[in-house]
């Protein structure tokens, strides 16, 4: 009985593998009982590269996750990612059968298949679709048209799709260990449910996760899910970078970037440095401190401006009333807010998983937003549809789109 | 209605019908030719082989063959020269000439390095064009290993070659070689080189000879293959072909999968890009598109592309994806450097029988003293307009060749050759190409000064590195490879 309400969310990420374990409350709030993590081999831009180790990875977190929660965990929300998640907006029509007046059930999930009636590549697979809006012979606005008189029912939505065969090998890496896999969410849907509220979705709000391999965005306009995607640059790009630039190992650079790096250019002292520490606390190569911000500087620009660039196609950009919420590890690079502000030309927010309850110190972390988010994804599924546990497969929650 | 279309067919196909002719020239070009005939890849078109060496022209399956050079090699090869390769060829020019009568669209398809294949090949091409045909020279450049000597041979042949022939694609073989694993044989290296150049002749031709439904002529191919710049260009050429549900992405991924391609990471630096895609009539618009948007991730926004495609019934079921470009970007800096260009000029009167050389030469000094007064620092100036990248150049060079060819089969000394050849002696280009204008009005040599600057750095790169990502596929976005450092890509200098 009490399993049901522990909702459990994994993410492969590219620079750390993490388990949270979720209490759902009856009256729809979350209580955090644990955060397992792992450092993460064998993934690169949010994508399996070495199987097996990614799969030892996994378990490790699991069992960390299992430990501190107190709990056996038995299935999950997996969180997936990678450049190759494309997606796009459609509309599906249906006629109402003469003989019939009312919209019914049947009705809204013949428009859902109809919009999945495009041709994504064939070695693509749906992965989400999110409903938008509807519309009964024109008329726009329609929250549920069930029970509602019409003879044309149409239905916006956002398809998400990826490439088949990398979605089921993360998929896999779970079933091995084995555990259930409930269901296979994209990583910023997941993020934007806990850094989003309802408010927020509603004024117009993107949601950008930079996490280590990639960045992912989704954004809400009109309470509505209206582009989303996922860029293959994230932290592991800044690390590389300043570890070619500055000719020192990745671990070295890693360091130093969490340490000492910046965006923000020109805040330095003309030639002041920084002290790189050999592993015996030696002081060893001397680092001029604008080099290592003008390095990290150019990559995350350019990352802004391809994200722009991307979201600008759509045209929606002007619509969010609510600004941009930054997320993930890599937000809590110094000085990436303001950057992200002259760039994007709209308030941003460094944000981390809201409305939340239990672990403090997991939720406050950007670093677990995409974890928390899977619960808040799973619980919403779940309370949608209370007896959906077998229809699942069939139904993906309209819900997402459209909660007020 | 369906009778209607009918006609309609036969006519557009009957005015488009060119006589093709393939030519295979030099020892490689024969391999080419084989391969093509092996391949089945040019069917309908003419084979012509042309070589000095009879007992390799013997063992060829071409129907057509031409010995080149009785006299002078007396049937043997041309020992790696390529003087003895352009005598051959100025000696057997009837027999040439008939071999490629008639013909619409050219491609010669040669070797350069050796000595009939870099000899010859300027010559013929230039007297297909005189025939009236349009000239698509296939040049294939020396693995690295075959030399310097070879390499800088092969270089001087492809830039006489670009003046003379309308359309040039060169393939590197070095480039080419990297498809082939390493423990293969060589052979299977030169017959990996061989089976993209008979790829390249197929897809070619059949842009000419297939009605397109948007349809590609030959300006686009032109307008594909001229390099960014200025000078010699290196070829970007794939081609893939699928079938099956998945068959528009696949086809692409072949193409890009070509080892001239760099799985397209090369893409970005074209200016006119190149894509034909032929189908069966059962190839849909959602295919096309969907091919398109593919692509355009590997492509700048300033890249113009020449889009083309036809229905052919003999694809039904198959798509074939064309793409042909040229980057500007050299990888072997000495094949294709501009300072080829004087060299090549001189190159006839090297072959030209001893009074030639001299007369030459005295013209050369005749025009000095004149010049030499008006030109107050002859040095920079031929150091200047050397290596100008400019077709201006190459054309003069290209005519200069001809008027001295001329002279050289009538055996007189070259009179007077257009107004009047440079005068130079520095050290660096003892034998210059004519800086007539130069000479005469020292202003444009500043801008071409400067050109040349421009040129040079972009000619300094950097080995493009990814680093932690080396091994990971590549995040391409707008034809940039992301993983490689932003600093890096902008060329910006950190301590």
């Amino acid at each position: 009985m009490a399993r049901d309400h522990i909702l459990v969310g994994l993410e492969i990420g590219t620079s750390k593998i993490c388990v949270v374990v979720g209490d759902s409350k009856p009256d729809g709030s979350i209580k955090i009982l644990g955060v397992g993590q792992a450092p993460s081999r064998g993934v690169r831009k949010g994508e399996i590269v070495d199987f097996d180790t990614a799969q030892k990875c996994v378990h490790e977190a699991l069992v960390d996750a299992e430990e501190k929660s107190d709990v056996m965990i038995q299935s999950v929300y997996l969180g997936v990612t990678g450049a190759h998640i494309e997606s796009f907006n459609n509309r599906g029509m249906v006629t109402v059968p003469e003989d019939q007046e009312e919209i019914t059930d049947a009705d809204c999930d013949n428009v859902r298949s109809s919009a999945r009636e495009v041709s994504i590549p064939s070695q693509n697979m749906f992965i989400h679709s999110i409903l938008q809006h509807y519309y009964i012979d024109g008329q726009e606005g329609v929250l549920n048209p069930v029970g509602m008189l019409g003879n044309k029912l149409e239905a916006d939505f956002h398809i998400i799709h990826g490439i088949g065969t990398r979605v089921k090998n993360a998929v896999r890496c779970v079933k091995e260990i084995p555990l259930e896999v409930e269901d296979v969410v994209f990583n910023p849907l997941a993020a934007a449910q806990v850094v989003l509220n309802q408010h927020q979705k509603n004024l117009g709000a993107l949601a950008i996760d930079i996490g280590g391999g990639t960045t992912d965005y989704l954004m809400y306009v009109d309470g509505a899910v209206r582009q989303s995607g996922s860029l293959g640059i994230g932290g592991d790009h800044i690390t590389n970078d300043i570890s070619m630039g500055l000719r020192i190992p990745m671990a070295r650079a890693e360091k130093l970037k969490v340490e000492e790096g910046s965006v923000t250019l020109g805040m330095s002292l003309p030639g002041e440095t920084v002290t790189l520490k050999d592993d015996s606390g030696f002081a060893g190569k001397e680092v001029e401190r604008e080099t290592l911000n003008t390095i990290i500087h150019m990559r995350v620009r350019e990352t802004f401006e391809l994200l722009r660039r991307k979201l600008e196609l759509g045209g929606d950009l002007h619509l969010l009333g609510a600004g941009i919420f930054i997320t993930g590890g890599t937000s809590l690079l110094r000085g990436i807010d303001a950057l992200a502000q002259e760039i994007f030309e709209l308030p941003v927010h460094i944000t981390h998983a809201q409305t939340m309850s239990g672990l403090t110190s997991a939720f406050e972390n950007p670093q677990f937003s995409t974890a928390i988010g899977l619960i808040k994804y799973a619980q919403a599924v779940q309370m949608d549809r209370p007896a959906g546990w077998l229809s699942r497969f069939t139904q993906k929650l309209p819900i997402f789109g459209r909660r007020r | 209605m369906i009778e209607f279309t009918h006609k309609q067919q036969i006519v557009s196909t009957g005015s488009e019908h060119v006589q093709i002719k393939v030519v295979g020239l030099g020892g490689a070009g024969l391999n080419v030719i084989d391969r093509i005939v092996l391949d089945g890849a040019a069917p309908g078109a003419d084979l012509v082989v042309m070589h000095t060496d009879v007992q390799s022209l013997t063992s060829s399956v071409a129907s057509q063959k031409v010995q080149l050079g009785r006299g002078v090699t007396r049937g043997l090869g041309a020992g790696g020269d390529p003087e003895i390769g352009y005598g051959a060829a100025a000696e057997s020019q009837e027999e040439i000439r008939k071999a490629l009568e008639g013909a619409g669209l050219i491609f010669l398809c040669v070797g350069l390095g050796g000595g009939t294949g870099s000899g010859a090949a300027p010559l013929v091409a230039s007297m297909a064009k005189e025939n009236g045909s349009l000239v698509v020279v296939i040049a294939t450049m020396p693995f690295t290993f075959e030399g310097k000597r070879r390499g800088s041979q092969a270089g001087d042949a492809l830039i006489s070659l670009q003046s003379c022939a309308d359309a040039v694609i060169c393939f590197e073989n070095d480039v080419m070689g990297e498809a082939v694993s390493p423990k293969a044989g060589i052979h299977q290296a030169f017959a990996a080189a061989d089976e993209t150049i008979s790829q390249c002749v197929r897809a070619v031709a059949s842009l000419f000879t297939q009605p397109g439904i948007l349809h590609i002529g030959f300006d686009d191919l032109c307008a594909a293959l001229r390099p960014g710049i200025g000078g010699v260009g290196r070829c970007l050429f794939g081609f893939g072909e699928a079938e099956g549900d998945n068959r528009a992405h696949e086809s692409l991924t072949r193409a890009l999968k070509n080892p001239l391609m760099d799985r397209g990471r090369m893409l970005d630096e074209s200016h006119n890009l190149l894509v034909n895609i032929a189908g069966g009539p059962d190839m849909t618009l959602n295919e096309v598109q969907m091919l398109m948007s593919a692509l355009a991730k590997h492509t700048g926004d300033e890249t113009q592309i020449l889009f083309g495609a036809s229905v052919d019934s003999r694809l039904s079921g198959r798509v074939t994806v064309t793409i042909i470009s040229s980057s500007s970007m050299s990888v072997r800096e000495g094949a294709v450097a501009p300072q080829f260009i004087p060299r090549v000029v001189p190159a006839p009167p090297v072959f030209t029988p001893a009074p030639a050389l001299r007369t030459h030469a005295a013209a050369v000094q005749d025009m000095a003293a004149p010049a030499a007064q008006l030109e107050p620092e002859p040095e920079i100036t031929a150091a200047a307009v050397a290596p100008e990248p400019e077709p201006e150049p190459a054309y003069a060079a290209a005519t200069s060749m001809d008027t001295e060819q001329g002279s050289l089969l009538d055996m007189t000394p070259p009179a007077e050759p257009e107004p009047a050849p440079a005068p130079v002696r520095t050290a660096r280009a003892p034998r210059q190409p004519r800086i007539v204008n130069a000479a005469a009005d020292p202003l444009p040599i500043l801008p071409a000064a400067t050109k040349r600057e421009e040129r040079q750095e972009t000619l300094q790169f950097e080995p493009v590195t990814r680093g932690r990502f080396e091994k990971s596929e590549p995040t391409i976005v707008d034809g940039q490879d992301l993983d490689v450092p932003t600093f890096l890509r902008r060329n910006m200098r950190v301590s």
